[in-house]
């Protein structure tokens, strides 16, 4: 499977009477998007704007981000189950904005948690976010639109404008020409002399937190709290076959495309090491059908794909720590190494008090931080709230706080583009 | 005295104060002016930077036998001071002056929102009790090194003091390593910055094990709690059952002040009152933020299964049902808490006539 992604380097963003990208800069109309999000009746009206880094800019409600890109020739299919009709992603050249991103803000939200991003100060250095161009997609829904409705409305009014923009930058040559192929078949049974056959487990959705009890759409347009473990060629969750859920937990839709593990693997591909190959799965409440896919996941690793080692991630929370703690016994079991992404949900106490297993064979556990730490974003005089109200919500779990407050004390999971559950940041919790 | 300077008081014990040997250690709070003992050394240390002002000197025995009471005291001679700086000690080896150090110091923070420091050897009891809340540098058995151990305490004072911002933490916190500053750790975790990502450490660390070649784990290593069950249950059907649940479910209005998460307290409930047969779904809040409790809130008994052991009741599968269900919220907790709160319910089911619990979770 080969995919090409060519990047389009974004330094600024300008309104203009059409919308397209000239010498680095993404000229929008934002009346065109307006009609293009408006064709959807379940949306009634809509805010959108521009902000740039350095800007006194607090988006607020943020319940994913996503990159800008769109496919080009023949596979035209974007985001497809989603968006586009179904075929399979990952295949085929695709276009890609780099710099910049389109934010998604509901502020009818009833979900206990959104994000934040900070266009200035801590917040923007801390946050890969607040660095780049956001276009802040803000939408109020029309009368009756049931919530859940509305949230999907939302998700496809970003992934439209995601593909709207970055199709607009057709004509104008890449910066970057990005080759990911990778022959799984060929991988399989080339000789690969010393270097060590690696296998990547995705741990995609866990479904404790499904609001009222049902999953939101990720795979192919549907939602995967029934997943069994499958097989999933990585250029499929590079293009758009995976997206994030209506909220975010480290996991955002930007982060998946440029999934930072799959980018790491693809990088040592042939020199370090042979890349075998991505299994999906999620995590249950049940604690049988756990040991089932455990032993699943375990088996298209080792005796499928024939892995002598597994790199293992995991989605927010304590109980998909036991889904991956068994996950990768049962790969050692088969005998194949393991490594565990791991976070912490706590500030106080040691970094083995997180550790929800206690097994000799899981040895080799990769701290990607506390991600409950607080951190103080104080506000600029001239502050400017995007996505809501100076008066809208920040989750605290020890006071009510609001946006324009003089500082927000954000944990930082809640800080989008901080925390990376596939690997993309550069943080560890440590013990002080 | 300059302007510049900062007023330090020292806390030290009867020994150490010069006022005498364990004779003298039931010997109350003397308070005095300027250096005395080891203080000699933390002023020429200091130097410019800062002037003890005034030694607050206890016995022993004194302060250990009434901690609390006798930090309230020292604090109070310590405020008439008007202290900016706070050291006590260092204590070494000896286990009741690390006691008073440490309660000392913690009480020094709380009352007068100043640096309080002490030092110790790393088995003295007052490090386990202490450490969380007060900076303790390490220092040897015996006052051998005083300057030595004087000197890391200023030095890791001056640095808490310090109004710099630090680059290495992500909060933007300037906290000085606990290996850097030569102070126990104080039990927190926080985030530092790394020069790789986490994707490529966890690659290097795969090839390393799979290599055979060494690597370091990033998540310490669970420490062994072999917990011995109980005997079995000799006869079911004459014996009280219990039910624990710790998926924070509780009265409507969270009357008990459970947390959603990194929740501490624990609650028991009469179930006559609390589920009833003809329970109102509307009673009832769930709090606990690790799951999205559509289910428990419908119907409670999901969670905590009063109707299923009421039929096994009936049948004659189990004696009795104890009358109180006990509840807490188990969601981001450290483990230390966990123990407690379980400690805590099993002291208060050992005085009924419960032979044995069901756990049910989320």
């Amino acid at each position: 499977m080969r995919l090409e992604i060519e990047s389009i380097d974004i330094q600024a963003v300008r309104p203009g009477t059409h919308t397209g990208v000239s010498d680095h800069v993404l000229y929008i109309n934002l009346k065109e998007l307006e009609e293009i999000i408006l064709r959807d009746e379940r949306i009634l009206s809509v805010e959108l704007n521009v902000t740039s880094p350095g800007e006194p800019v607090r988006i607020v409600n943020v319940v994913d981000v996503i990159q800008p890109r769109c496919k080009l020739g023949h596979e035209k299919e974007d985001f497809p189950g989603y968006l586009g009709k179904l075929v399979i992603a990952g295949q085929g050249k695709t276009r890609s904005l780099r710099g910049i991103a389109v934010v998604l803000s509901n502020s009818f939200s009833k979900r206990l948690y959104s994000s934040v991003i900070d266009m200035f100060g801590l917040g923007a250095d801390r946050g890969i976010y607040g660095k780049m161009q956001n276009l802040v997609i803000h939408p109020i829904p029309a009368e009756g639109v049931e919530e859940r409705a509305f949230e999907t409305a939302l998700k496809v009014a970003g992934l439209k404008i995601a593909v709207y923009l970055a199709r607009s930058s057709v004509g104008t040559s890449p910066d970057q020409v990005e080759i990911f192929d990778l022959d799984i078949p060929l991988v399989l049974s080339q000789n690969r002399g010393s270097l060590p056959r690696i296998v990547y487990y995705y741990q995609i959705h866990t479904p404790q937190h499904d609001y009222k009890g049902i999953g939101d759409p990720m795979l192919y347009g549907r939602d995967v709290t029934d997943l069994m473990p499958t097989l999933l060629h990585p250029n499929e969750i590079l293009d758009g076959a995976l997206v994030s859920t209506h909220t975010i937990r480290k996991m955002e839709t930007y982060s998946i495309q440029n999934h930072p593990l799959i980018l790491e693997l693809y990088k040592r591909h042939g020199k370090e090491l042979w890349f075998a190959g991505t299994v999906i799965g999620v995590a249950t409440v049940d604690p049988i059908q756990r040991q089932r896919m455990a032993n699943m996941v375990g088996n298209l690793i080792a005796n499928y794909l024939g892995a002598d080692g597994a790199i293992l991630t995991k989605v927010h929370g304590g109980m998909p720590h036991v889904d991956i703690s068994m996950v990768g016994e049962a790969c050692e079991a088969l005998g194949v190494k393991t490594t565990v992404f791991v976070n912490f949900g706590h500030s106080v106490g040691t970094r083995s008090d997180s550790l929800l297993f206690d097994t000799e064979v899981l040895n080799a556990v990769v701290n990607l931080g506390q991600t409950l730490e607080r951190i103080g974003l104080p506000r600029p005089g001239d502050l400017k709230i995007l996505g809501g109200t100076s008066e809208t919500l920040v989750y605290n779990p020890e006071f009510k706080q609001k946006a324009g407050d003089p500082v927000l004390e954000v944990e930082g999971m809640f800080l989008a583009g901080l925390y990376n559950h596939l690997g993309g940041a550069k943080i560890i919790a440590c013990e002080y | 005295m300059t302007p510049s300077k900062l007023k330090v008081v020292h806390y030290l014990n009867q020994f150490f104060g010069q006022v005498g040997q364990e004779e003298k250690a039931d010997l109350p709070f003397m308070v005095k002016k300027g250096p005395v003992g080891p203080g000699m050394a933390l002023q020429k240390i200091l130097g410019e930077k800062g002037e003890v002002v005034g030694t607050i000197i206890c016995g022993d025995n004194y302060f250990a036998d009434n901690l609390e009471k006798a930090a309230e005291d020292g604090v109070r001679l310590a405020a008439s001071f008007t202290p900016e700086l706070f050291f006590a000690g260092p204590a070494f080896e000896a286990g009741r002056y690390g006691l008073s150090c440490g309660a000392i110091c913690r009480k020094v923070q709380e009352r007068l929102a100043i640096p309080a420091i002490t030092g110790m050897f790393v088995e003295n009891p007052g490090v386990e009790l202490y450490r969380r809340d007060v900076y303790i540098c390490r220092t040897g058995k015996s006052a051998a090194k005083m300057a030595e151990d004087l000197t890391k305490m200023v030095n890791l004072a001056f640095h808490i003091l310090s109004p710099e911002r630090g680059t290495r933490l992500i909060s933007g916190e300037n906290i000085i390593r606990p290996e850097e500053g030569d102070y126990f750790p104080r039990g927190l975790l926080k985030n530092e910055f790394t020069e790789k990502t986490a994707a490529a450490r966890g690659v290097d660390m795969l090839l390393a094990k799979i290599q055979g070649k060494p690597f370091l784990t990033e998540a310490g290593k669970v420490k062994e709690r072999a917990i011995p069950p109980p005997s079995p249950i000799a006869d079911l059907t004459k014996a009280e059952i219990a039910l624990i649940s710790d998926g924070g479910l509780t009265w409507k209005g969270n009357p008990d002040g459970f947390r959603g998460r990194g929740n501490v307290v624990w609650s028991k409930y009469e179930i006559d009152q609390f589920l009833p047969q003809n329970y109102s779904a509307e009673n009832y809040e769930v709090v606990h933020t690790g799951y999205y409790p559509l289910h428990v809130l419908g119907n409670p008994n999901r969670l905590v299964p009063v109707d299923a052991m009421r039929d096994l009741e009936k049948e004659g599968l189990v004696g009795k049902l104890h009358p109180f269900i006990y509840s807490t919220s188990g969601n981001a907790n450290t483990a230390s808490v966990c123990e407690r709160i379980g400690r805590e319910m099993a002291q208060d089911l050992k005085s009924t006539k419960v032979g044995g619990v069901i756990l049910t979770s989320t």
